[in-house]
């Protein structure tokens, strides 16, 4: 009886001993990476002509068969193929999507897969620049037949908003990203999971994508905080996909310059910076006491490159409530505020308003 | 009984707790590993986070308003870019790179979120920094890392403050080498691009190492080394240089790189040892005594065994700077103190006046002999000969053309030189003032026509109108060669680079043919992939072009030119300096010079004949482009055109390009 109590005592001893790590407060990279390789998988569908790759990545979030992946050309197929990490191959269909988050759910044909999958509400976790990060995909089709995903590491480089107002990126995502400080989004890496190396769950990786603004390609992943949510939605069917905001740039320009009293100079220049020429007497930029030669650097706080860019801006503020401007007056900043028309007066395109709307509010 | 079971008893309980200890010891230890690798890396990421968090309030937000939108092939951002403060009362220094576009404005914003507009104060044109100012005080100032802590493998934390977010964007990586760039910067392999070039470069422990900048050891400019962003391959300037030079950057001094003024005789670079070829008109390396032939022993006291080690020690220098340069001229040691320039003045090429006669295949060269004399040149006040044969200049004997080419190009405009020449056996000195390159083709050149040879060779390449593809290349071209071509003649190459969408090639075959018949030349008109025009990375095809006509036909180095007119003469220029061994002239027709020449070179001639129309609205551009060249010392000849418009040059002025052509090889 004695030896019985021993050996039990042991043998407890044991189990907890060996159960240790998984309570450890951190996982090394190698437990994460085997961890994650389980959970992602390489996506194969349309594509193959005119340097269109014909795969991508993805990542299991249910184990009954669903798979997040990112929206693109891949997926336009009847006959779409996800090969899981051990090697299985199976179809799968697009069970909903939401394009401006870059995000498509694929459930797999199959019952009883019994999957490895990511717990998207335990799982998941928010970081900051200089976090140590691990990137998982199938980038350039490496992994060929039943290989795993590749692994590359780096840290998180910066957490902002993709796009400014001027539209700096081409991309349907739209809002904060993760900026990653490694060549994460490669050919086919779309789709795959940025993690810490302790395993926790940041972000898909995104498409290729250049910003126009500084002319270089960007590594980003959109953050599970913005995916969460819909990948739950559709695969509980309930998911709504968002409307698309009037187009920006087919709408009529619903102010000028000229209806503030602001002429400004010739823009004869591919940016030519955005001098005022003249202020109209008595008009609302007179009252604000802007002057000749000001340089217009700041509309309602965004930065204006050239008359192009401010003549956009004013097109697309609203009537009512208040325009500021910063201006540049030799050394000083100085900021100006005055009232934005309500009713604003659209001329017919090329007729020029001489008279601004003065005392209209 | 109970005494038999209690030994086995005791013996299961020794190898259970054996056992035990034993998968204790060994998942602890597994377990201590992992523990350790998870306290390392985590320990890594917070240094990582803290060293930038102790710098990220010097790090400031850098915003351009206006500015070209391309320079060069670059197309300039307008993305938000970084600085780093170097001093408290408002000095912020970048990457010259990010104000490349020349803008109007230029905006800085603080770490506070603080926002000032800020001057340009002075730029290090050799480390290709730019120092700001704002109007502000009480800046804070990062630590320096000094010098002697840099170690090959310390990490490197790259910031920036490109993105709208209140913490700086990191890239993470290792210092990959010290002294590149011939001395001037250190090398990471974190990713530097314009997301943080101008931010600084950042050690584990929160000092800055330095300030990232585009750089390549290959070319200097302002957009030199941008394609290589975020390779892995980046670079930045060690911060305890910048505070070196910062005073006086702050006085608005903007700072060069320091010349002394000499080339060195071309040889293996790493093997030959540094023999002084020439010596610049007027640079601190003449004014020091410097002479031709002298082998640089050593330079600030390190010695120069190998002609690379000059580089790596004029590297890093600056204008203003002195250096000491001990030399080895015959027997003796000569040490002299230099103190460098930023700029040398360029070279003017001398003209003595006197038309070389062409020789004919295997025929032996024995000095030069005048086929004509130009009119009112030095040549024929000094009363020189059509039919004299030149066989010495000063001291020098002259064996064949080159070596008269070599020895003129050593004289200075002003120069008096003593030119022996043979007349009919008897020798005879004359005394020549050397001139400036006149600007005018003279009314008059006669030539002499090449006649066929007789008998007929068997082997004759093709003459006449022909249309060909380039082997290896995607192009085609047509070709006109004289029908009486005779290869014991060397001839010159005209290369005809057609304006966009029409390749003129009916009415050049028809305007030059009898030019080209009367005055030995080859003209190929190359076609351009795009009817819609050229693109610069044809430049290749070009090369190969000419180089199949060298090896098919006898073409004579001395007068290979380009002919352009309107916007074909982009490409044409840049042609003839990419490719400056090749080209020894450009006859531009109606446009202007868009882009920098290279400097004049001795060894290597490069002219120009441009014509215009006064009616033309590129005219005065063109004037422009005169004066330009002119200043660089370029022999330049302008003609205009009364009357005319933006057209092609008229038959007149064909027969002046040929005539100047015809005299390209001349002394």
């Amino acid at each position: 009886m004695m030896g019985t109590r021993v050996i039990s005592t042991v043998l407890t001893l044991l189990a907890a001993v060996v159960a240790w790590p998984s309570v450890a407060v951190g996982q090394s990279v190698y437990s994460t990476i085997q961890r994650v390789q389980q959970r992602t998988v390489k996506v194969f569908g349309a594509g193959g002509i005119k340097r269109l790759h014909s795969y991508s990545t993805g990542f299991v979030v249910s184990s009954a068969g669903h798979v997040a992946t990112v929206w693109s050309h891949v997926l336009d197929t009847e006959e779409l193929i996800v090969v899981l990490a051990d090697g299985r191959k199976i179809p799968a269909k697009v069970l909903g999507a939401e394009p401006q988050l870059d995000l498509a759910v694929l459930e797999l044909k199959g019952d009883d897969l019994e999957l490895s999958a990511w717990d998207l509400e335990a799982d998941s976790s928010d970081a900051g620049p200089g976090t140590r990060v691990l990137g998982f995909s199938n980038m350039f089709r490496v992994a060929t037949g039943d290989e795993m995903v590749s692994v590359m590491h780096g840290v998180v480089a910066a957490k902002a908003p993709l796009t400014t107002r001027s539209g700096a990126f081409e991309t349907s995502y739209e809002g904060t990203a993760y900026i990653v400080d490694a060549v994460t989004n490669n050919p086919g890496a779309g789709g795959g999971v940025l993690t810490t190396r302790g395993g926790r769950l940041l972000g898909m990786i995104g498409k290729e994508l250049r910003n126009a603004a500084s002319n270089t390609w960007v590594n980003y992943a959109v953050p599970m905080s913005e995916l969460k949510l819909p990948i739950q939605q559709i695969i509980a069917g309930k998911y709504r996909a968002r409307q698309r905001g009037p187009d920006e740039t087919d709408a009529v320009a619903r102010f000028r310059p000229l209806e503030f009293g602001i002429v400004l100079v010739p823009d004869v220049l591919f940016r030519t910076p955005a001098f005022i020429d003249r202020v109209q007497p008595g008009s609302a930029a007179a009252t604000a006491g802007l002057q000749p030669d000001d340089l217009v650097l700041f509309v309602n706080g965004d930065l204006v490159q050239s008359c192009r860019v401010l003549k956009q801006r004013l097109g697309r503020i609203d009537a009512g409530g208040t325009l500021k401007l910063t201006v540049r007056r030799g050394d000083k900043l100085v900021p100006v505020e005055m009232p934005v028309p309500d009713k604003p007066l659209t001329p017919a395109p090329g007729q020029a308003k001489t008279k601004p709307p003065g005392g209209s509010k | 009984m109970r005494a038999v079971r209690v030994p086995e008893w005791r013996m299961g309980r020794v190898t259970g707790w054996l056992s035990f200890c034993l998968v204790a010891a060994a998942a602890g230890s597994a377990v201590a590993q992992d523990l350790t690798v998870v306290d390392l890396e985590t320990r890594e990421e917070q240094a990582f986070k803290e060293a930038s968090a102790v710098v990220a309030p010097a790090v400031v937000r850098i915003q351009t308003v206006g500015g070209l939108d391309r320079v060069g092939r670059i197309l300039t951002g307008t993305a938000a870019t970084t600085g780093v403060v170097v001093s408290p009362d408002g000095y912020v220094i970048s990457s010259a790179f990010n104000f490349v576009s020349r803008p109007a404005s230029v905006l800085v914003t603080l770490s506070d979120g603080r926002r000032f507009p800020a001057k340009i104060v002075a730029n290090d044109r050799a480390r290709m920094l730019t120092l700001l100012k704002i109007d502000v005080v009480g800046l804070a100032v990062p630590k320096t890392a000094p010098r002697d802590g840099f170690r090959v493998g310390q990490w490197a934390i790259a910031m920036g403050r490109t993105y709208e977010s209140p913490l700086p964007n990191l890239s993470v990586g290792i210092v990959s080498a010290l002294n590149r760039i011939w001395g001037r910067a250190l090398q990471t392999d974190a990713k530097i691009s314009p997301a943080n070039y101008g931010g600084p470069l950042v050690d584990i422990q929160g000092r800055v190492i330095g300030v990232l900048v585009p750089l390549s050891q290959r070319q200097a400019g302002q957009t030199a080394g941008v394609e290589w962003y975020d390779s892995g391959i980046g670079f930045a300037i060690p911060m305890v240089d910048i505070l070196g030079t910062l005073p006086r950057l702050k006085a608005g001094e903007d700072l060069l790189p320091g010349l002394m003024g000499i080339t060195l005789k071309p040889g293996d670079v790493y093997a030959s040892a540094a023999v002084i070829d020439r010596v610049r008109f007027n640079s601190p390396a003449e004014k020091a005594g410097l002479k031709p032939g002298d082998v640089i022993v050593s330079v600030d006291g390190q010695a120069i065994k190998r002609l690379v080690q000059v580089r790596h020690a004029l590297g890093n220098k600056y204008a203003g700077e002195t250096i000491t340069v001990l030399v080895k001229r015959g027997e003796k040691s000569v040490e002299q103190k230099i103190e460098l320039t930023g700029k040398l003045e360029p070279y003017t090429p001398v003209f003595l006046g006197l038309l070389p006669v062409r020789k004919k295949l295997g025929e032996a060269s024995d000095g030069v002999t005048v086929r004509g004399i130009l009119p009112e040149s030095p040549a024929s006040k000094a009363m020189i000969r059509p039919g004299d044969r030149v066989v010495q200049l000063d001291d020098k004997a002259v064996v064949d053309l080159a070596g008269l080419f070599d020895a003129i190009s050593r004289r200075r405009v002003g120069d008096e030189v003593k030119v022996h020449v043979d007349r009919g056996g008897a020798k005879q000195m004359l005394t020549a003032r050397l001139a400036v390159v006149p600007s005018e083709v003279p009314a008059v050149l006669e030539s002499d026509v090449i006649v066929a040879p007789d008998p007929k060779p068997a082997d004759l390449p093709k003459t006449g109108r022909f249309n060909q593809d380039l082997t290896g290349h995607d192009h085609s071209f047509w070709a006109y060669v004289p029908e009486t071509y005779n290869p014991a003649h060397g001839y010159g190459l005209v290369v005809w680079i057609h304006p966009g969408s029409d390749t003129m090639e009916a009415d050049i075959h028809d305007l030059w043919k009898p030019i080209c018949d009367e005055r030995g030349l080859i003209l190929v008109g190359p076609r351009a992939k795009e009817i819609a025009g050229w693109s610069l990375n044809e430049a290749g095809f070009i090369e190969a072009l000419v180089q199949e006509m060298q090896q098919k036909y006898r073409i004579d180095s001395q007068r290979i030119v380009l002919h352009s007119y309107s916007d074909g003469c982009r490409f044409s220029f840049h042609l003839a300096f990419k490719y400056r061994s090749l080209f020894r002239g450009v006859a531009a027709s109606s446009e202007p010079l868009k882009i920098a020449p290279p400097e004049n070179r001795p060894d290597v001639r490069l002219q120009f004949f441009f014509s215009c129309g006064d009616k033309d609205n590129l005219y005065r551009l063109v004037q422009q482009t005169r004066k330009r060249l002119t200043a660089m010392k370029f022999p330049v000849v302008l003609t205009t055109v009364p009357g005319e418009g933006h057209s092609y040059p008229p038959i007149p002025v064909l027969d002046a390009i040929a005539r100047w052509i015809d005299m390209l090889d001349r002394i």
